[in-house]
């Protein structure tokens, strides 16, 4: 019997050993085996990971920002700042965005993720991200990247990256993510592919369904 | 017959006629058939893609208790809980267990096959919790208090003019159709909701063994939200979700999103490890994560027909099917509509009452050829056929038809007979004037097509006489 007042383990009722038992008794009969298949590369090799990520970011409703150092990244995201009505910018508390918000020109509503998470009226959000992903455009983010709200609350999310974050493709960035620590240290870990969207009415495409209408990454450079 | 299969065919009839259903569903289709195309020309090797993503399933699904004993193990490490649930409602009732002792008034759920499969939602409202679907076309089937008409897009029956009117009606949206405003309405309601609920659920799309995470796809992001502010969060999913590694999403995800909607990959992949962690900014205080069985274990069980745990829900089998376009999603009257639910069904609900969905097919393998990790649909439909001869739950009249059939065909001299009689009472009757009337022999036939002209001479005859059409 199920009790919410006790989830250990030890009071799962029998059903689990149940389960594995008929499961385990299932298995004695050996399904048909389908012949391994030889490792043939599923998807064309990405020869410039740099020229595809850019396609794919145009393809995907990634608004993709160049930028050659921290004055221009603080630019680049202010000019975005700028296109949105005014209100809380959440920001991810590192200290690269700390240094980085030293270079706005105009004061902001700031609110950091040590202050807890982005509030349900946030504007927009700037956080770093842990990988770039050429293959499909995608961005690698975690709990560390300010939390989970930061990429889904606003209507906005920016996004900061270095061009050493980039890596060809998929299989690149799982394995990745597990050298790096990130699937064992983080509770969150994401691939986003451009901005929340929805077809779900007559199978004309919406931006914006419930994350954010706009995805803004600045890609910086150099130092 | 059983209840079900007659409410089939009576629906059945009634949609197959319905000209401008089938319209919504052409469109729909073509719009999906471009979608995956384009999808498919971003693969060198299509075909090795899905091999290798049956390879995935088949040594997850073949080793079961293996993986899911390790998922197991590293969710509750992390502090996660794992329940469990041989029946849909052992599942139910630990969701609902658990909702009332944490006194949850508001729950949001991003879509989720199972939760429909063990009707978690009506329960929860049972014991006076709102219950908010947060998947667009989930909500619209919500509010129209309809189940889903495709399991991946669920309200792709309607037309922006009735959804504008349901909202309008439900929502207090206003008069446009404009599909932006629409979302933008449906927006502002569920952001209340996802910030006053105290519980989120969510299904799984994987359940990643080596690295004990939740695998979550969604577009919307609807399923980033329930999963992120709540501070409970409840996946509910069946125990043949797990694939081994995290290495093998590399290959998954873009296959699923490439056959569910012909998208390179899906806006928002999500792993997640359990609740939100010391030093996090946010996430929930709790996670729970219900394993249903209601009745895998016993297909696993079947090692003919064990590939159909394979499936990852894309809905491709749904979209190929000549007999869901002409039908629709709601004749099923099942939770997982087209070939794999005609498949599935009779094996979680029972195969005596769900044996005609086995029919529901044209065998002509469309199915199959789409699905992503090759299970082997169409010929699975006649393995339940054969499975309902031999089990006798087959209709008495088809048996008594199919047994004079046998016996006419196994001799050349009762065929004979018996085909000029048939041919003999249809001329009568026709010249009787009863041609395309309920005493018409071809009633079964003329009752939706224009009669029969017979032709004068039969088959033998006309062989004879021309030496065998020489």
């Amino acid at each position: 019997m199920a009790s919410a007042e006790t989830h250990s383990p030890a009071a799962d009722h029998a059903g689990r050993e149940r389960i594995l038992e008929r499961v385990r008794n299932a298995l004695q009969a050996p399904a048909h085996q389908p012949p391994p298949t030889p490792a043939q590369p599923v998807f064309a090799p990405v020869t410039d990971p740099l020229e595809r990520f850019q396609a794919e970011c145009l393809a995907n409703n990634t608004e993709l920002i160049l930028s050659t150092d921290e004055v221009a990244t603080a630019a680049a995201i202010e000019s975005v700042l700028d296109s949105l009505p005014a209100g809380e910018v959440f920001l991810q508390d590192s200290p690269w965005l700390r240094s980085v918000s030293r270079s706005f020109m105009v004061p902001r509503n700031e609110r950091w993720s040590s202050e807890g998470a982005p509030s349900e009226g946030s504007e927009a959000t700037v956080t770093e991200c842990e990988l770039l992903v050429a293959l499909t455009g995608s961005i690698v983010v975690s709990s560390a990247c300010g939390g989970r709200g930061a990429s889904i609350v606003a209507p906005c999310h920016i996004v900061v990256a270095r061009l050493e974050q980039l890596v060809p493709d998929l299989e690149t960035a799982l394995a990745r993510v597990h050298e790096m620590g990130l699937d064992a240290k983080n509770s969150f870990v994401g691939l986003i592919t451009g901005s929340s969207r929805t077809a779900d009415i007559e199978k004309i495409l919406v931006l914006g369904a419930h994350g954010p209408r706009r995805l803004v990454l600045v890609v910086q450079t150099g130092a | 017959m059983s209840a079900a299969a007659r409410e089939f065919l009576r629906r059945a009839a009634e949609k197959s006629g319905d000209l401008a259903h089938r319209q919504v569903v052409r469109f729909n289709m073509d719009q999906y058939e471009a979608a995956v195309a384009r999808g498919h020309s971003r693969f060198t090797d299509w075909e090795a893609a899905r091999e290798r993503c049956r390879q995935i399933k088949w040594e997850a699904v073949n080793h079961l208790d293996r993986y899911l004993l390790e998922f197991e193990t590293k969710v509750q490490e992390r502090g996660g809980h794992v329940f469990w649930a041989e029946t849909s409602e052992e599942a139910r009732r630990y969701v609902c267990d658990l909702a009332v002792a944490r006194g949850v008034k508001k729950v949001v759920k991003s879509k989720s096959m199972v939760t429909e499969e063990v009707h978690l939602t009506p329960a929860l409202e049972k014991l006076g919790m709102e219950v908010f679907e947060t998947d667009l076309g989930e909500y619209i089937v919500q509010l129209r208090n309809e189940p889903p008409y495709h399991i991946v897009t669920p309200a792709m029956h309607l037309n922006r003019g009735q959804i504008r009117d349901l909202f309008k009606e439900k929502l207090g949206g206003g008069a446009t159709d404009d599909p932006p405003e629409l979302v933008a309405v449906a927006r502002r309601t569920l952001r209340q909701a996802f910030f006053s609920a105290e519980m989120g659920i969510s299904g799984a799309n994987f359940l990643v063994a080596d690295a004990g995470m939740v695998a979550i796809t969604t577009n919307e992001g609807n399923g980033r939200l329930c999963t992120s502010i709540p501070r409970i969060h409840v996946v509910m999913t069946g125990i043949e979700k797990v694939v081994p590694r995290l290495q093998d999403l590399a290959m998954l995800w873009p296959v699923l999103a490439t056959s569910g909607t012909g998208q390179p990959i899906t806006c928002y992949n999500t792993l997640l490890a359990g609740a939100r962690r010391a030093g996090e900014v946010d996430g929930p205080e709790e996670f729970h994560v219900v394993l249903v069985d209601n009745g895998r274990s016993q297909l696993l069980a079947d090692s003919e027909q064990r590939d159909v745990l394979h499936c990852i829900r894309c809905g491709a089998c749904l979209n190929a099917c000549p007999v869901y376009r002409a039908v629709g999603g709601h004749t099923y009257g099942t939770i997982y509509q087209g070939p794999i639910g005609s498949v599935l069904t009779p094996h979680l609900r029972g195969l005596s009452e769900f044996q005609h969905l086995s029919y529901a097919s044209s065998l002509c393998g469309n199915c199959t050829d789409v699905c992503p990790v090759k299970i082997d649909l169409h010929h699975h439909l006649l393995h339940n056929r054969r499975n309902a001869i031999r089990a006798g739950t087959h209709p008495g009249p088809e048996r008594r038809a199919m047994r004079l059939f046998r016996w006419t065909m196994m001799d050349a001299g009762r065929f004979r007979i018996l085909g000029g009689v048939a041919r003999a009472s249809i001329r009568l009757a026709h010249a009787l004037g009863l041609g395309g009337t309920a005493l018409d022999p071809m009633r079964a036939w003329t009752r939706r097509r224009a009669p029969m002209v017979l032709p004068s001479t039969s088959f033998r005859s006309l062989w004879r006489k021309t030496d065998g059409f020489r």
